[in-house]
């Protein structure tokens, strides 16, 4: 029987099940990987880098399918092409009008931009393929400025390493009690922009001066930068809101604790929060419990309880008898509940690695995520620490406070964004 | 590079005003990162909306006319049941526009449940089990296999819907077995075809079928 006959296809991952369910037009569950070059970008032999790089990772040839029970991923014949960017940033992916792969290559000027659904990998396997696309881009565009022989890309897994999914390696069955439900946060409730159309802030500054930053305080770069995000969503809030607790959810690459190669998605959550009704309002003080709550969760056991926690849903026999229609409505009325207990998000990617002697061809690396709420990421690459906000209000609030204080605190920084300047209504 | 004094932050672009406090900025002016954003359509919105409008205006003339001439009994009903059957079809179409096979099963699921609420309304003279569903069920199972060919689908694309398809054929025999039915040939022609087409599909695409259904059913 040949493949077309019988194609390879995967079941989810845990983290995976519940974007499908969860998804909308204003929640698209994509994110973005930006990786600006010094020289525009060349179309050709961006297609050609793409096909090369989707070689190596057999699952991004994999479309979205509906099964009875669950939803699964399935090779595809499709191609992967590239495409001028034209279309608003992290458009849907999944649902679509036409059946599509689960990620687009565009290009604009010099910025290539890998949009990804979550539901196929998460930012650690979508950095390896963006990193691996544009290796394979640079050897084709600028072969005469590497030397011979060629640098190795680090990230070198085979297609089974790539496909394992590492929640099933990793799961043992919970002996202690579930994870409680959190307490109810403080909801930013604004105007949206109309048409779902994300509002894409990214603050690009100097490695060095926000570590220095960091370091004075005693604290590392995503304590500093989650310490900083509370304190502007406080500002924004109206007194009478200032009772709930500000919650930050952030993403945890589970890699770090566990050892796998998957091109997955591998992550669990943490919440950090500040109830500003309690406590001073001084970055000192929102550090100190933002430093506090980090070395209280991020720890190996915290982290093993936690993904146990989140499997075990999954291992439910009664849940997955569940038709998928009704199991849709149930994880969505879940992720709702879930919902309540946060108000915005960050992510910090960490450290983008690309062969020593192709770092003076890439000027930075960027990434951003639609989540239907505000939500921040941050990742570095040579020196540059970059901060993206995505947001779907139309006012800028939090974002403004917390450039401000970036710059209040020293640091250089550099805006861009996609919005036209009378998007922003004060 | 463009600077903004008042949040003490540099731009890059060619924004007039800082995106953060929407104040004057100073500086030269760069490339943006980012295309302008698209003003985004959605895809037959107007259609759908000049065909409702339409669709509400048949509707109130009708009813106007057969408010003021009730002599022939409320025979406007029948134009709104019209409609929103037409509506209903219409919609299962368009909504399953990307995927023709799954759109020909939802339009086997609900043409014949319409034809049989149609003939029950209209005083069951049988005439949808009879001749209506023995002949549009085989009519969807040929459209079912030519837009497999046509599109030049996968297996794993079309099985499960021809499948579908296929076992709806053995629908017209309950009535049959019943004895429901006063003209019977359409039903067991209907039968048969679906049989001939399910031991084909079996033999020929067995085990293609059976990793589809171990695909849709994993647990």
């Amino acid at each position: 029987m040949s493949n077309r006959s019988i194609p390879p296809w995967w079941t989810l991952d845990n983290a995976a099940k519940i974007f499908p369910s969860t998804g909308s037009a204003h929640d698209s569950k994509v994110f973005r990987f930006v990786c600006e070059l010094r020289e525009p970008v060349e179309p050709q032999l961006l297609q050609r880098a793409l096909d090369r790089t989707v070689e190596r990772f057999p699952i991004y040839r994999s479309v979205m399918k509906r099964g009875w029970f669950w939803y699964y991923l399935e090779d595809s014949p499709l191609p992967a092409q590239v495409r001028r960017e034209e279309l608003p940033p992290c458009c849907p992916i999944y649902p679509s009008v036409r059946r599509s792969l689960l990620f687009r290559v565009l290009y604009y000027r010099r910025r290539i931009s890998l949009e990804v659904y979550h539901a196929l990998t998460d930012g650690t396997g979508a950095l390896n393929f963006l990193c691996a696309l544009v290796y394979e881009y640079l050897l084709l565009r600028c072969p005469e400025e590497l030397p011979q022989p060629v640098p190795v890309l680090p990230y070198d897994a085979s297609p089974a390493q790539q496909q394992a999914d590492s929640f099933q390696k990793y799961y043992e069955k919970p002996k202690g009690r579930s994870m409680g439900r959190s307490p109810a946060a403080y909801q930013i409730r604004r105007e949206r922009l109309p048409r779902n159309h994300l509002a894409i802030l990214e603050g690009r500054m100097p490695l060095d001066q926000v570590l220095a930053c960091a370091r004075a305080r005693g604290v590392t770069l995503t304590e500093l930068m989650t310490a900083i995000f509370l304190r502007a969503i406080h500002a924004g809030m109206r007194v009478r809101d200032r009772k709930k607790p500000v919650v930050i959810t952030i993403p945890v690459n589970l890699r770090s604790y566990f050892p796998s190669e998957s091109a997955r998605n591998f992550f669990a959550t943490i919440n950090a929060g500040y109830d500003f009704s309690r406590g001073e309002d001084s970055l000192e003080a929102v550090l100190k419990e933002v430093r506090r709550s980090f070395r209280e969760n991020l720890t190996a056991e915290r982290m093993r309880e936690r993904m146990n926690a989140l499997c075990a849903l999954e291992h439910s026999v009664p849940l997955r008898l569940v038709p998928l229609p009704l199991k849709d409505v149930v994880l969505r009325i879940a992720n709702k509940i879930a919902a309540q207990g946060v108000t915005a998000s960050f992510s910090n990617v960490g450290k983008v690695s690309m062969p020593r002697e192709m770092e003076k061809l890439i000027h930075l690396f960027s990434v951003f995520a639609c989540a239907g709420m505000l939500q921040a990421c941050a990742c570095s690459f040579g020196g540059v620490y970059v901060v993206s906000f995505a947001s779907p209000y139309r006012a800028c609030e939090t974002e403004r406070v917390f450039f401000r204080e970036l710059a209040r605190l020293g640091i250089e920084v550099v805006l861009t964004t996609n919005l036209p300047p009378e998007t922003e209504v004060r | 590079m463009l600077y903004c004094e008042k949040c003490g932050v540099y731009l890059s672009g060619s924004m007039e005003r800082c995106p953060l406090c929407q104040g004057a900025v100073t500086g030269q002016p760069e490339e943006d990162a980012y295309p302008p954003l698209p003003e985004t359509a959605r895809p037959y919105g107007l259609t759908v909306r000049l065909a409702g409008l339409l669709t509400a205006a048949a509707l109130t003339v009708c009813a106007a006319v057969n408010y003021c001439f009730p002599e022939g009994g409320w025979w406007f009903l029948f134009v709104a049941a019209g409609l929103g059957s037409a509506w209903l079809l219409t919609g299962v179409a368009l909504w399953k526009r990307r995927n023709p096979m799954k759109a020909i099963a939802w339009l086997l699921a609900v043409v014949p449940a319409l034809v049989l609420a149609w003939d029950w309304r209209t005083g069951f003279m049988g005439w949808s089990i009879n001749f209506v569903l023995p002949c549009f069920i085989p009519c969807m199972q040929l459209a079912a296999a030519g837009a497999a060919r046509i599109l030049r689908l996968r297996p794993a694309d079309y099985l499960l819907y021809l499948s579908i398809c296929i076992l709806a054929g053995f629908f017209p025999l309950i009535p049959l077995f019943c004895g429901a039915l006063w003209m019977i040939y359409p039903s067991v022609v209907c039968a048969g075809i679906s049989a001939i087409s399910l031991s084909a599909l079996l033999l020929f695409r067995g085990p293609a079928l059976k990793a589809e259904i171990i695909r849709r059913g994993h647990l």
